[in-house]
C-alpha cells in the first residue's frame, strides 16, 4: 500500500475516530477518574481525592454485590430461554425451509418494539386482579384464584418475571440468526452424513451443530451483553422492586448517581462493572468460538 | 424431497409452528384490542379479551394532552440527527476498512466492537456531566450524540459488511475517468451500496427511537422523547394502562408497518454480522 493510500484511510477514519474519542473515550477516561474521588452530583467542582476508596466500598458492600449477582442471574435466566426457544424455531422453520418465509416475516416484529413498550404490556398482562395471564390460569384451571400468583411482587420469582418480555422481544433475533447460520451448512454435507448411515440425532451432534458453532457464539456473546446491561425493560416493570428483588447493576448504578448524587461511588460501580463485562465477553468469546476449531467451517 | 405430500411429521411441525406464532402474537393483539375499548374497560374484572363496544377515547385523551405529540416529534427528529450523524461518520471508516483493509482499520473496527461491550450507563454517567458542562442537557443535540454513541460501532459493523461486496475495480474504473477519490467514492460506491446504506439507517433510527437510558438521563421538559413520557404514565395518570396501551400502539406499530415491508432487507443486515463467520 503506497504512502498516499495510507494517508487517505487515515483521513476517511478521522471523523469517526474523532467522534468516538470526543464522546466515548473521553467520558471513559471523565468516569474513571471520578471513581477516585468523593464527588457529588450536583457540586463536580468540589471533589477530594479518595484513592481506591469508592471500590473498596463497591467490593464490600451487599447491596453492590447483590445487584451483581442479579445481573448473572436475569442474565443466565433470559439468555437460556431465547437460546432454547429461539434454537427450537430455528430447527422448526428449518425444516419447513423456504415455506417458512412468511412465518418468519410474522416472527420479526416483536424485534421492533422498543423495550419499554414491551416492559409496560408485559407489567399490565401480568398484574395479579385483572391480568390476563393469570386469568387465563385460572381458566384452565391452574391457580384458584387470580391473586394466587403475584408475578411482580413476590421477591421469589419476580427475577423470573421481569424477564418475560426481554425473552419476548429477542428470541425472535436469535432464531433468525440462527436459522440463517442453518440455511448455510452445504446440503451436500448433510446427505454425505446420511448415505454414511447418521441417523437424525448423529447428523445434529456431529454435522449440525459443529458447523454451527461460530453461529453460536456470537448469538450467545451479543445477547448476553445486551442482558447484562439491561435497563430499561426492567425500570418501567418494577423499579428494581419489590424491596430491590428485581434492582440489577445498571439500575444500582443510577440511583446512587441521581437518587444519592454519589458520583464518584456511581462510577467505581460502573467502572467495576464495565471491566468485568469486558472481561466475560472476551472470555466467552475464546472460550466457545474457538476460532482454530471453527476454522474452514463457517 | 419437498414435492411430497405433508407427513404426519411435517403436519405436527406446522401445527407446532402455529401455536408458537399464536403465543407470540397475542401479548401485541391483545395491547391493540385494549386500546380501543373504552379505558376503563382496560381494568375490568375478569379482563375480556374482544372489545364489548369500541372506543378511540385511550387515543383521542393523550392528543389533547400536548405533551404526548410534543414527544413523539422530539423523539422523530433525534432519531433523524442521530441517524444521519451517525451514518455520515461510519460510511468512510467503513470504506476504509472494507476497501483498504490496512492494520490501522483493522484496529479500528476491533475498537467498535469492543465499544459494543460497554454497559450504557458507564458511557450515560460522565456523559451527562459532559453535556452539562456544555450547557447542552435537555436538549435535541445532547440526546443525538448519546445516540451516536450506540449506533455509530453498530453503522460502521454493518456498512462494512455491506461494502465489501462492492468490487474494487468499480472505485479504480472511476479514477482512470477523472475523479478522485473521494468524488469516487461519493458518486460511485454510494449510489451502488444505496441498499445496505438505507438498512444501516433503519438500524440506526429505531435504536434512537427506542432508547430510554440516555433519554431519561439528558432530557426534563422540553426535549423528553416518546419512550419517557410514555413510561412515566404509570406514576402521572395512576396507572393508566388504556393510554398506556394507546400510546404504546401507536408508537410502536408504524414502525413494525414499515420493517415488515423492509423485512428481506433488514434480515439480511442482522444476521450478516453474525453468520459471515
Amino acid at each position: 500500500m503506497s504512502r498516499s493510500d495510507r494517508r487517505y484511510v487515515l483521513l476517511l477514519l478521522a471523523p469517526a475516530a474523532v467522534f468516538l474519542l470526543v464522546f466515548v473515550a473521553w467520558p471513559l477516561l471523565n468516569l474513571f477518574r471520578d471513581s477516585l474521588y468523593e464527588v457529588a452530583l450536583l457540586k463536580p467542582g468540589e471533589r477530594a481525592f479518595v484513592g481506591l476508596d469508592n471500590f473498596q466500598r463497591a467490593l464490600t458492600s451487599s447491596r453492590v454485590g447483590g445487584a451483581a449477582l442479579r445481573t448473572l442471574g436475569y442474565t443466565a435466566i433470559a439468555l437460556s430461554a431465547e437460546f432454547t426457544l429461539g434454537f427450537v424455531a430455528a430447527l422448526l422453520f428449518n425444516s419447513l425451509g423456504r415455506r417458512s418465509e412468511l412465518l418468519r416475516t410474522i416472527f420479526l416484529f416483536p424485534l421492533m418494539i422498543p423495550p419499554i413498550v414491551a416492559g409496560l404490556l408485559w407489567r399490565f398482562l401480568l398484574i395479579d386482579n385483572f391480568g390476563i395471564v393469570n386469568h387465563i390460569l385460572q381458566q384452565l384451571g391452574l391457580l384458584a384464584s387470580t391473586s394466587d400468583v403475584a408475578w411482580l411482587g413476590d421477591r421469589d420469582i419476580v427475577l423470573f418475571s421481569v424477564a418475560l418480555p426481554d425473552i419476548w422481544l429477542t428470541t425472535s433475533f436469535v432464531t433468525l440468526v440462527l436459522f440463517t447460520g442453518l440455511q448455510n451448512i452445504p446440503v451436500s454435507l448433510l446427505e454425505a452424513a446420511r448415505i454414511d448411515g447418521a441417523d437424525a440425532l448423529q447428523l445434529f451432534r456431529h454435522v449440525t451443530l459443529p458447523l454451527l458453532r461460530p453461529v453460536i457464539a456470537v448469538v450467545l456473546i451479543i445477547r448476553g451483553i445486551d442482558a447484562a446491561r439491561a435497563f430499561d425493560i426492567i425500570w418501567v416493570q418494577t423499579e428494581g422492586g419489590p424491596r430491590f428483588a428485581s434492582e440489577v447493576l445498571s439500575m444500582h448504578i443510577y440511583r446512587t448517581m441521581i437518587r444519592y448524587g454519589d458520583l464518584g461511588f456511581a462510577s467505581a460501580i460502573a467502572t467495576l462493572f464495565l471491566l468485568a463485562l469486558l472481561a466475560l465477553s472476551l472470555l466467552a468469546f475464546f472460550v466457545i468460538w474457538r476460532p482454530d476449531a471453527a476454522r474452514g467451517s463457517a | 424431497m419437498s414435492r411430497r405430500a405433508p407427513g404426519p411429521g411435517r403436519l405436527l411441525v406446522y401445527a407446532l409452528v402455529a401455536f408458537v406464532m399464536l403465543v407470540y402474537i397475542s401479548p401485541y393483539a391483545y395491547m391493540m384490542l385494549t386500546s380501543l375499548k373504552p379505558p376503563e374497560d382496560a381494568l375490568a374484572i375478569p379482563p375480556h379479551i374482544l372489545p364489548r363496544q369500541l372506543s378511540l377515547d385511550s387515543y383521542t385523551r393523550f392528543t389533547s394532552d400536548a405533551e404526548v405529540p410534543r414527544s413523539f416529534l422530539n423523539s422523530f427528529i433525534i432519531a433523524l440527527m442521530s441517524t444521519t450523524l451517525a451514518v455520515a461518520l461510519a460510511l468512510p471508516a467503513a470504506w476504509a476498512i472494507s476497501r483498504y483493509g490496512s492494520w490501522p482499520a483493522r484496529v479500528f473496527l476491533l475498537v467498535t466492537l469492543v465499544t459494543r461491550m460497554i454497559p450504557y450507563i458507564a458511557i450515560a454517567i460522565p456523559f451527562f456531566a459532559l453535556m452539562r458542562s456544555f450547557r447542552l442537557t435537555d436538549t435535541w443535540l445532547a440526546v443525538a450524540l448519546a445516540h451516536v454513541t450506540i449506533s455509530l460501532p453498530l453503522a460502521i459493523w454493518l456498512l462494512a459488511g455491506f461494502l465489501e461486496a462492492i468490487p474494487s475495480e468499480l472505485e479504480d474504473a472511476a479514477r482512470v475517468d477523472g475523479c478522485s477519490r473521494l468524488a469516487a467514492l461519493l458518486r460511485v460506491v454510494v449510489p451502488v451500496a444505496a441498499g445496505g446504506i438505507v438498512v444501516t439507517a433503519i438500524f440506526c433510527f429505531l435504536a434512537s427511537w427506542n432508547e430510554f437510558l440516555y433519554a431519561l438521563l439528558l432530557t426534563s421538559v422540553e426535549a423528553k422523547t416518546a419512550p419517557i413520557v410514555i413510561a412515566g404514565f404509570k406514576s402521572q395518570y395512576s396507572l393508566n394502562w388504556g393510554s398506556m396501551t394507546a400510546v404504546g400502539t401507536l408508537y410502536s406499530l408504524p414502525v413494525i408497518v414499515f420493517s415488515l415491508f423492509m423485512q428481506r432487507r433488514i434480515v439480511a443486515g442482522m444476521t450478516m454480522g453474525a453468520v459471515k463467520g
